[in-house]
């Protein structure tokens, strides 16, 4: 249970950043930070204490083994993380060019 | 700005010229024993892309841009989906379903065991590595100076 709650602390990590912080790179690593912890979050419910990871080898006997359906789903999750990430820093740059600034207080010409 | 060269110091440019080479081999190793080890497609394209943006971070774009053939490598970067296609069609062409195996599945836990799954793994690996680095390499290219004058 301990591992999970921790996991959730990652995830208010990432959210006090992207909440308090006024500079656009660190809020894009903050929401990087949040998905890393649904990441963590999704691996550790296929952990098994002991396992073995889901590949057979040579001369290894077949063992208990931790689930592989999560780490799946946190591959595609990662790659989808990649992209966003990837927009973000895409947008933070065009901004850059416009306002001159990653300050997002000081970005307020778009109401007019 | 002033007119000092483009990318860093000498000291990372030497050390990233004579270290990108195992980056590669890594990255390539990881690729071929994806159906063996921990790894494959995905992360060892992911190591290939780290290569590349070490020479990137350290020579600068120009540089880059004249050592690296950009536009071969955005033609491999969207070949490689066909490719894909390519071979999942061929397991229809022998009769059975999407992606089957057409190739010989060899020994197991031999590097040719896998029939087309390692064919697949380096087609993958090629698509993340190059897309990984042409996404950076799109943003390097933004001009930041542009479109301040407003």
């Amino acid at each position: 249970m301990t591992i999970y709650v921790l996991c959730f602390a990652l995830f208010l990590v990432g959210l006090y950043g992207l909440l308090t912080k006024r500079d656009l790179i660190k809020i894009i690593l903050s929401s990087g930070i949040m998905g890393y912890s649904c990441n963590l979050m999704l691996v550790l419910f296929g952990y098994r204490r002991g396992a073995l990871y889901p590949i057979l080898e040579k001369g290894k006997e077949a063992a208990p083994m931790v689930d592989p359906l999560p780490q799946a789903l946190v591959l595609t999750s990662i790659v989808i993380e990649l992209g966003v990430t990837a927009l973000l820093a895409a947008l933070a740059i065009r901004l850059f060019q416009k306002y001159r600034t990653y300050d997002i207080t000081k970005i307020r010409r778009l109401s007019g | 700005m002033t007119d000092k060269p483009a990318g860093m110091t000498l000291i990372i440019k030497t050390v990233s010229r004579l270290i990108v080479g195992l980056i590669f081999l890594y990255g390539i190793y990881i690729i071929l024993h994806g159906h063996l080890s921990p790894g494959g497609g995905f992360g060892g394209g992911v190591v290939l892309a780290l290569g590349l943006l070490a020479i990137l971070l350290a020579y600068g774009r120009e540089e880059t841009q004249k050592w690296l053939r950009i536009r071969l490598l955005k033609d491999l970067e969207h070949a490689s989906p066909l490719l894909f296609l390519g071979v999942g069609l061929l397991g229809m062409a022998t009769g059975s379903a999407f992606l089957a195996n057409v190739l010989s599945k060899g020994r197991l836990f031999a590097l040719l065991s896998s029939g087309t799954i390692l064919p697949l793994n380096v087609i993958i690996g090629l698509k993340v590595g190059l897309s990984l680095f042409l996404v950076v390499l799109a943003m390097a290219e933004f001009d930041i100076r542009k479109g301040a004058d407003e």
